[in-house]
């Protein structure tokens, strides 16, 4: 029972990913076709941006729960930009905002020693409220419309701009990670911070370090959602916490650090994008969406906990063997 | 210039904690391809000589030299810069990465920022091949049984090629082939020219592959001499050796009937078929080395473990304990080990510290009786002599015995008639430890019945009326109090039967 | 007067706990800090010194006010914060009024209050019991909650049926607002089961040191959990009494107020760290925030503005926490 139960945890994304394929191929009809798919995939790629940075930070056990923020913020950024700096320049300077604020949560972090969790619900609250300030709680129109039909064109019949960038840096991001020292080391932070430092490894810079990436990727995805609506708005990343969370943790990445891979991550944003096309299909309200997605959520963390009882009770040994 | 012999040589050495001298004045000399062990009782000295070797700790005087210069170590990362690597006995390792990746953490090979995998995998293999261990390198480290990855630790430690290794009970979670095998690799380091510095109570090992040895006893070096024509007795004879300067006031007390009865208890992991019984008016002594089991028994009888097999008996009563609020209702109580982190709540004051567990009887339709609350407290406060005497001081803010008075306090509340005592005087000033004795000799008077668990054999054979030794999870004896010798105690729990 | 302090046991442990830098900072700054704003409203607008404003204050301050009894005890038994209360104020406003012509008014509140009890059981539930984080649990939680209590009213605002409620809730007793007096009696019994109970001492013993806790016989996973139970109970009757006097209810009514809460909390000098704090400190907290932002509202500063200012608040509150914390005071 046991057994199988961790199999399933090993192999869910999968699992669950063909499942809400098959699912969504039914309810949908022409879901298989390659233009829904791309549009699937282009509003996938916003969410899978932020996940990417999402799922390092989980590795390294750490959360960011401003990335909403971020995300609205740096469209804001990036679009009031615009008359000043040009189209260009304002965007860049909108992702890099988004590396700074993710800094500040490192720095939070890392040098005060807040909690990651505390620390960033704070600063969630002060960047949305930096958004409202900055445009007085109203939609904030970019100059340049063409550029988000741009941005809007198909490639090869299934890319967009957005989502080849998505797929390239999940693909990158799965390199890192799995072959590079530096990737396997973030793995030893979340696992065994203890013994990381005992091996000459800085957990610390590590998770400043991450802070900052995902800052910075929560900061690409808002300016790329700016430039495609042609508009930043206070409300933008408001309620896709909850939403990235549950992509990264049905793609086998744990909320206690350790563990997590960016294939999975993928997984689970194809298995989240392919659920809301079906349910908006089949005009399946978003407040039940919501409900989906937090269930999805609670159901994934319960199971993660459960399964592990014997690496508690080892974690529980260490500790008594330490006491002299 | 010729190649040093002298690995580590460390001259009076002296490190003083607050209140407390951990190691006054140790020499210590470790030469290139000898294997040095360190023996002495629990709280010797050992852990704190090995947190000074490795950086954790800065000693207060003495100094140290590697390889014949004097070196100064402020962190962990300088011992390793000078090739000293450390076995500890908590596992120090990453449980979800691969074994190879543990065993090459820190220094991956690598081409280009690619880790070179294909190398690590190989050069793990050889390397475990060499120890004899029969495990996978690909296989991810939380996977393997303990004992596995105790042997991944060595091979760590190993094959960063150290000029200095030390081994901190390296075979307390291996079975004998294991141990054989890192033997066998220990020999082979030997006869590569690296010092070992090889830390354990298992005299028989240390016997079987030391080269020198050196005992402590109560942070002083009592012996240092090469292993040739060394006996078990003999060294059990250094480790206690000691004149009984400070007595221990024992109150008669009348033994009655027993209170509580344990008939083959079981955890599955750290003791096994355990039998024992506290009687009335005495106090019973569980003494055994680090890792035996007595604390983890402890645990079991005050219901923060559940057994996995065997009897509690109440007055003769069968029952079961799941919880530590069954355990308070069977009326027992228990002192923890560890002050600091079970047995204080440290933002609280004396008065809520001392009452916690007994606030459902002392309140009435959910509310607090302040005045039952303030006058226990302050009896309590009077009765066991804490100092100062204001329940209203934040317990934090005491000493350390203090703080162990005030914690007795809170289960004296409860009213138990079985008292299990943790190493009830570790870390307190030699006062407060006499009023501890003072206080539980009179509690036994009263009729209670007291296990005390205590590593301090003076202690033990100064206190108890009667002492069950126990070795490996299992209990090996129990004495009578007129068969009480130090040497006799420390020999069943090392399983030097001989002595 | 003449009695010496150590005779005083309250005054002993409140000076021996804090030295005189922390009492100023956390107690006493905030009370002058109230004061101040209270001399700038008044020097700044006429109508700042009218009851009528304080009436407004006092009444805006009760919902809020509910649910930061709370939330002071999820932040004293050491569970972060409850990011459920929007969804619980939905279920209670929402449930409240849309259950009114089937059931009746008093068993609809009543009904809304149980379930929103009921959400925090969840929560409270996956916090204790299966150990998850509280954050991640309550943001699930509150999700699943939100998204089925506007399913069950089909995503739409709900109208109240009977304006009787409305006026009950809206009226006065003795000249005191209704809500005045709810908001009273929740933050007594609050503050009474915090110092004076049994339960009380578990929630802050959980909270600050579970280990001993547990091992002093101590229920620590049933105390975790009532703490959630207890901040849903409280969102579910704000958000009935929210829902009661708007006579509506948008599903989206309660989104703002866990951060409200958790501001007040902190700002009232509670430590996100748990085992200690008590509902007196959080409310002198709200106090401040909500005279502040009147003050502010009453000056014609713009609502991102104020967002703005409570933000550097929170920010200066957790600041004076951690370093009190670090030199080992707080």
């Amino acid at each position: 029972m046991l057994w199988s139960l961790k199999r399933f945890v090993r192999y869910r994304v999968f699992i669950i990913l063909a499942a809400t394929l098959i699912v969504a191929a039914f309810v949908v009809p022409g879901f298989l076709r390659l233009n829904t798919l791309a549009l699937g995939l282009d509003r996938g790629a916003s969410i899978g941006l932020i996940a990417i940075g999402m799922t390092v930070l989980l590795i390294a056990r750490q959360i960011d729960l401003s990335v909403g923020s971020i995300f609205g913020l740096c469209g804001i950024i990036s679009v009031m930009l615009q008359p000043t700096l040009g189209v260009l320049p304002a965007a860049f300077v909108g992702v890099l905002a988004g590396a700074v604020l993710g800094a500040i949560n490192g720095l939070l972090t890392v040098v005060f020693r807040i909690n990651s969790l505390v620390a960033t619900l704070a600063t969630m609250l002060a960047f949305r409220a930096i958004a409202h300030w900055l445009t007085e709680s109203q939609p904030v129109p970019g100059t340049d419309i063409m550029l988000s039909i741009t941005l809007s064109n198909v490639y090869l019949e299934i890319f967009t701009l957005r989502s080849i960038l998505f797929v390239g840096l999940i693909l990158c991001l799965h390199a890192w990670l799995t072959l590079t020292v530096a990737g396997r080391n973030l793995f030893a932070v979340g696992s065994n911070p203890e013994a990381a430092t005992a091996s000459g490894i800085s957990p610390d810079f590590t998770v400043f370090l991450s802070f900052i990436f995902a800052g910075f990727l929560a900061g690409l995805a808002g300016a790329l959602q700016s430039l495609t609506t042609n508009t930043g708005s206070p409300m933008f990343g408001s309620e896709i916490l909850v939403v990235i969370i549950a992509a990264v943790v049905v793609g086998g990445t744990r909320i206690e650090g350790g563990k997590g891979s960016a294939l999975g991550t993928l997984g689970g944003i194809l298995t989240i994008t392919a659920l809301t096309t079906a349910m908006e299909f089949q005009s399946i309200p978003a407040y039940v969406q919501q409900v989906v997605m937090g269930s999805i959520l609670i159901l994934l963390v319960v199971l993660d906990r459960t399964i592990r009882p014997e690496a508690h009770a080892r974690a529980k040994t260490s500790t008594q063997q330490k006491m002299p | 210039m010729s190649t040093p012999i002298i690995a580590l040589r460390m001259r009076g050495i002296t490190k003083t904690f607050p209140g407390v001298t951990a190691l006054s004045g140790v020499n210590l000399t470790v030469e290139f391809g000898r294997i040095h062990a360190i023996v002495g009782e629990n709280g010797a000295g050992k852990s704190t000589l090995m947190k000074i070797l490795s950086g954790v700790y800065q000693p207060t005087s003495g100094t140290t030299e590697i390889a014949g210069n004097e070196v100064r170590m402020t962190r962990p990362a300088d011992a390793m810069r000078l090739g000293i690597r450390m076995v500890h006995q908590e596992l120090n390792l990453a449980p979800d990465l691969t074994v190879a990746e543990n065993v090459f953490l820190g220094r991956m090979p690598k081409r280009w920022g690619i880790v070179d995998r294909a190398r690590m995998v190989s050069d793990t293999r050889e390397l475990l091949a060499k120890l004899g261990a029969p495990i996978d390198a690909n296989s991810q480290l939380g996977d393997l049984p303990i004992s596995q990855q105790q042997l991944v630790e060595i091979a760590k430690a190993y094959a960063a090629e150290p000029r200095i290794i030390v081994l901190d009970e390296p075979t307390s979670s291996l079975s004998e082939g294991e141990t054989m095998a890192l033997f066998a690799i220990l020999r082979r380091m030997k006869a590569q020219g690296v010092a070992i510095l090889y830390i354990s109570h298992r005299l028989k090992e240390v016997l079987e592959i030391a080269d020198d040895v050196t005992v402590l006893r109560d942070g002083a070096m009592v012996d240092s001499r090469p292993a040739a024509g060394i006996t078990a007795a003999g060294m059990i004879r250094h480790m206690v050796g000691r004149e009984v300067t400070n007595v221990f006031p024992k109150t008669p007390a009348t033994i009655g009937a027993p209170v509580l009865q344990v008939e083959g208890l079981s955890d599955g992991r750290h003791f096994r078929n355990i039998s024992l019984e506290a009687r009335r008016g005495e106090i019973l002594g569980l003494t055994g080395l680090i890792g035996a089991g007595r604390t983890e028994l402890a645990r079991v009888l005050f219901g923060l473990e559940r057994p996995i097999g065997g009897r509690i008996l109440i007055n003769g009563k069968p029952v079961s304990i799941g919880s530590p609020a069954d355990a308070v209702r069977n009326g027992i109580a228990y002192v923890p080990e560890d002050r600091k982190a079970m047995g204080i709540v440290p933002a609280m004051n004396i008065r809520e510290n001392i009452t916690l567990p007994i606030l459902r009887r002392i309140s009435k339709a959910g509310r607090i009786s302040g005045s039952q609350d303030e006058s226990l407290a302050k009896s309590y406060v009077r009765d066991l002599g804490i100092s100062p005497p204001e329940p209203e001081r934040r317990i934090s803010l005491l000493s350390g015995g203090n703080q162990q008075k005030a914690v007795i306090a809170k289960w004296l509340s409860t009213k138990p008639s079985v008292l299990i005592l943790d190493e009830p005087t570790r870390g307190v000033d030699v006062g407060a430890k006499a009023e501890i004795h003072r206080i539980v000799g009179e509690l036994v008077a009263q009729g209670m019945a007291v296990i005390m668990i205590s590593s301090e054999l003076l202690e033990v054979i100064g206190v108890c009326d009667r002492v069950l030794v126990m070795r490996d999870g299992e209990s090996v004896a129990t004495l009578d109090r007129a068969d009480l010798t130090e040497e006799r105690i420390m020999a069943l729990a090392t399983g030097e039967a001989a002595a | 007067m003449t009695r010496p302090l150590d005779s005083k046991p309250h005054l002993v442990k409140r000076f021996r706990r804090e030295t005189p830098l922390a009492l100023v900072a956390t107690r006493g700054g905030l009370i002058l800090a109230i004061i101040c704003v209270l001399i700038f409203g008044a020097l700044s607008s006429p109508m700042f010194l009218t009851s009528g404003n304080f009436l407004n204050v006092l009444t805006s301050m009760s919902i809020i006010g509910i649910i930061v009894v709370g939330m002071t005890f999820v932040l004293v038994v050491g569970g972060l914060a409850d990011l459920s209360v929007p969804a619980t104020i939905a279920c209670g406003a929402i449930l409240s009024l849309a259950l009114q012509p089937i059931l009746g008014a008093i068993p609809a509140f009543v009904l809304a209050i149980a379930l929103a009890g009921l959400c925090g059981l969840v929560s409270g539930v996956l916090v204790g019991y299966v150990g998850i984080n509280p954050i991640i649990a309550t943001l699930g939680v509150g999700t699943i909650v939100l998204g089925i209590v506007q399913s069950l009213v089909g995503g739409v605002i709900v109208y109240g049926t009977n304006p009787a409620t409305a006026d009950f809730v809206k009226g006065r007793i003795l000249g005191i607002p209704v809500l005045v007096l709810i908001f009273a009696v929740v933050a007594i019994a609050g503050h009474l089961v915090l110092s004076r109970s049994f339960w009380g001492r578990w929630t802050m013993a959980t909270g600050g040191n579970p280990v001993t806790a547990e091992a002093s016989a101590v229920p620590v996973r049933v105390v975790r959990a009532g703490a959630f139970v207890l901040t849903g109970l409280c969102g579910g009757l704000s958000g009935a009494l929210l829902g009661l006097t708007l006579q509506s209810a948008r599903p989206l009514v309660g989104v703002g107020y866990e951060f409200s809460a958790i501001t007040a909390v902190v700002v009232g000098g509670i430590s996100i760290s748990g085992g200690s704090g008590s509902v007196p400190r959080a409310i002198i907290g709200l106090l401040f925030v909500q005279l502040l932002t009147n003050v502010m509202v009453l000056n014609g500063v713009r609502t991102p503005d104020q967002g703005f200012v409570l933000g550097l608040l929170i920010a200066a509150a957790v600041a004076l926490d951690l370093a009190l914390r670090r030199r080992g005071i707080a």
